[in-house]
């Protein structure tokens, strides 16, 4: 017996740039913010939920338990299980398809997909050797023992490790990568930069309307998403140096996603529960892919999520003509004006193992409320902010109205979703 | 009484303190009898943060009880440094703690913080003296606290209270805190009491302690810090100092449910002997 999994809704702090408002909060912080907003607004006070997923990409070895520790910080119910789950920048999505599935499966019957991260609050360790040499000092059988493993360590080792920015196989950070996309694809700078300004505009639009009054909820004094700039232009956009792809890159800071700090949140429950207690299901999560290509071997690092999209819409035998709405995460403009292209390129997708090319895209149904660029990427918590936007979005449409979810990850990987307003 | 001193800012405890050190040759325990108001103190969320790292609590934009008592504190000794008050801080003994928090309280609201000494009280072992602290947001009351201390070898009139402490049971822990020597240094940082028991071996001897003691300030949010999800908006927590916890050290921790509230120890690690008692009530 299979059941509907609906998004009801969702909660999440503003985002903000990294070393700003948050920068003094843990990731532990941000998550129980985020769902504690998400039980007041669900009435969801001392309730034993299913389950809640969640997940940081950046991590600290103490938060090997990040999701479980911040439900017994929130007011649910300290009954409530919680796990952690981390696919790189698909981790906000993730966590909600993992919930869904197991709503579909009967097993639960109501949860929480969330995602955090601080890049404030990123981990530093120790080097490898000074980490080996205090293991080894700390196995060691006598005073000796130990003397002779402390003895190993060298002052190189004791520099902190920042967390690692770059792809572990090839050495180059996700700008870089991207920048070799944006070179091959012949994305061009005044069109990135467009779309980085209609992304700062759609979302300042959608803030003006109250579109987020109830999807947002102030913490530490901010109370709207603090990398917003309103009044931004091309030409203000323009006037930037470039950040990747060297002196002639068109990539800049502001049309790529600032580090940011951010948690996020969705409610997710069966078509029965929601009615049970009288809650308006916004949207059917009807499917969910993901895949990932051969980046080591040169393939296009963020471009995970076509073959992704192209599976799945051949499964439910969709085109993009069936989507009144689509979200692509904003990683960098360039990387979503290149997945437009891959779309409609039919060698490319042929590339993949598509039977052929996936369709063109009418643009004013693609991120209307603002995505990445505006919004800010704390990469776990964008997939768990897409969600209930998207649902929101969709069910204001009407019955049938049908939403896709489209977000790269580290790795060469891409997550995917489809939504369905009830 | 009914006169009241009002502040400008927070009093810097660095000379109270040193006032408060100067030892007391009156053997009768007095107090001054007027107010020390300071009015719209804003809260820093930067402090917060650290003091939230420090104690255990979860940082949210509304503030735990016992952070408030943190802004109140110089309040109480700027109030004993006063030349009337025979009864000094240091060396006093703060034995029991009441709040009521009458409403979450946010970390944005200034508050308008006073704090008062009530009349010594005798005690079998010296005299006691409450010092009763209220905060208000736009003349609202929002939070009250009274710190009773006792002052050692000190008199007061009356008659001690012999009703005694309510009776102590031995249980298994169910949690274990371990305290590094650091800890002292860490919330002096975080609650500015610069009371050297807490950090110095020197001074901990002189005052009959083998090492250094945390701050039961310290113990009393750490317990509070560990119930945090399951507290109300609004609720009242009394807490007894049993014993000092020395640094470092290990203690350990249970809880239960208790007249729609919560009774909680911090413990011997053993479970055995209580360091601190905690009572919270709706």
């Amino acid at each position: 017996m299979t059941h509907n999994a609906v998004v009801l809704g969702g909660n999440r702090i503003p985002f903000a740039k990294a070393g700003g408002p948050y920068a003094e909060a843990s990731n532990h912080d941000l998550l129980t913010a985020a769902l504690d907003g998400l039980v007041a607004r669900f009435g969801l006070a001392g309730e034993r939920l299913g389950e809640v997923a969640g997940g940081a990409v950046l991590k600290h070895p103490k938060d090997f338990n990040l999701t479980r520790e911040a439900v017994l910080s929130s007011a649910l119910s300290p009954a409530t299980p919680a796990c952690d789950l981390q696919q790189a920048c698909g981790t906000g999505l993730e966590t909600v398809v993992y919930v869904a599935n197991k709503i579909a499966l009967g097993q639960i019957d109501v949860g929480i997909g969330a995602g955090v991260d601080s890049a404030s609050d990123a981990p530093i360790t120790v080097s490898d050797g000074l980490k080996r040499a205090l293991l080894k000092a700390n196995r060691a059988r006598s005073a000796g023992e130990r003397v002779k493993a402390l003895a190993a360590i060298r002052p190189r080792h004791l520099a902190p490790q920042a967390p690692g920015v770059a792809e572990p196989r090839t050495g180059l950070s996700m700008g870089e990568h991207q920048a070799l996309t944006t070179e091959r694809w012949g994305i061009g700078r005044a069109e990135q930069d467009e779309l980085a300004a209609a992304s700062h505009h759609h979302l300042a639009q959608a803030w003006q309307e109250g579109f987020f009054d109830d999807l947002v909820t102030p913490y530490m004094g901010v109370t709207k998403d603090a990398i917003m700039r309103p009044d931004t232009t091309v030409e203000k956009l323009g006037s930037l140096k470039p950040a990747f792809g060297g002196p002639e890159g068109t990539m800049t800071a502001g049309n790529s996603t600032a580090l940011s700090d951010g948690a996020a949140a969705a409610l997710i429950a069966s078509e029965d529960w929601a009615a049970a207690r009288g809650l308006t299901a916004l949207a059917r999560i009807v499917d969910a892919e993901v895949a990932a290509v051969d980046h080591p071997g040169g393939a296009d690092l963020l471009l995970g999520p076509v073959a992704a999209t192209g599976r799945m819409l051949a499964r439910r035998g969709l085109t993009l003509d069936d989507f009144a709405l689509v979200e692509i995460h904003e990683a960098f403009a360039s990387t979503v004006l290149a997945t437009l292209k891959a779309w409609e390129d039919a060698d490319y997708c042929r590339s993949v193992g598509l039977d052929g090319p996936i369709g063109t895209l009418d643009r004013s149904r693609l991120n209307v409320t603002g995505s990445s660029l505006a919004v800010g990427h704390p990469f776990a918590a964008t997939g768990a902010r897409l969600v209930p936007t998207l649902a929101k979005l969709l069910h204001a449409r009407g019955p049938g109205s049908k939403g896709l979810i489209s977000m790269c990850a580290a790795g060469g990987q891409g997550v995917v979703a489809i939504l369905e307003a009830v | 009484m009914s006169d009241t001193v009002t502040l400008d800012a927070p009093p810097g405890m660095g000379a109270s303190f040193a006032r408060a050190l100067i030892p007391s040759r009156a053997s009768d325990a007095s107090v001054p009898s007027h107010e020390v108001v300071l009015s719209g103190l804003s809260q820093d969320r930067h402090r917060l943060a650290d003091y939230a790292r420090v104690t255990g609590f979860t940082l949210r934009d509304h503030v735990p009880p016992t952070w408030i008592h943190v802004l109140a504190f110089p309040l109480h000794v700027h109030l004993l440094a006063d030349p009337k008050a025979t009864v000094r801080l240091v060396g006093a003994v703060h034995v029991t703690n009441a709040m009521r928090l009458h409403r979450p309280v946010g970390v944005d609201e200034p508050l308008d913080l006073a704090v008062r000494a009530a009349a010594p009280r005798a005690h079998r072992r010296g005299a006691l003296v409450d010092l009763i602290a209220r905060a208000e947001v736009a003349g609202e009351t929002v939070w009250e606290g009274t710190s009773t201390y006792l002052a050692t070898g000190m008199r007061a009139p009356g008659t001690p209270d012999e009703s005694g402490r309510p009776h102590f049971e031995a249980g298994p822990a169910q949690g274990i805190w371990r305290l590094p020597a650091t800890l002292g240094r860490d919330y002096r940082r975080v609650s500015g009491d610069p009371n050297p028991i807490h950090t110095s071996r020197v001074a901990a001897k002189a005052f009959g302690f083998a090492r250094p003691i945390i701050h039961g300030m310290w113990t009393h949010a750490r317990a509070l810090a560990a119930l945090e999800q399951r507290l109300p908006g609004a609720y009242a927590v009394e807490v007894d100092f049993v014993k000092p916890v020395l640094l470092p050290g290990t203690v350990a921790f249970r809880a239960a449910d208790a007249a729609g509230g919560w009774d909680a120890d911090v413990t011997t690690r053993d479970g055995t002997k209580p360091h601190l008692r905690m009572r919270v009530r709706p």
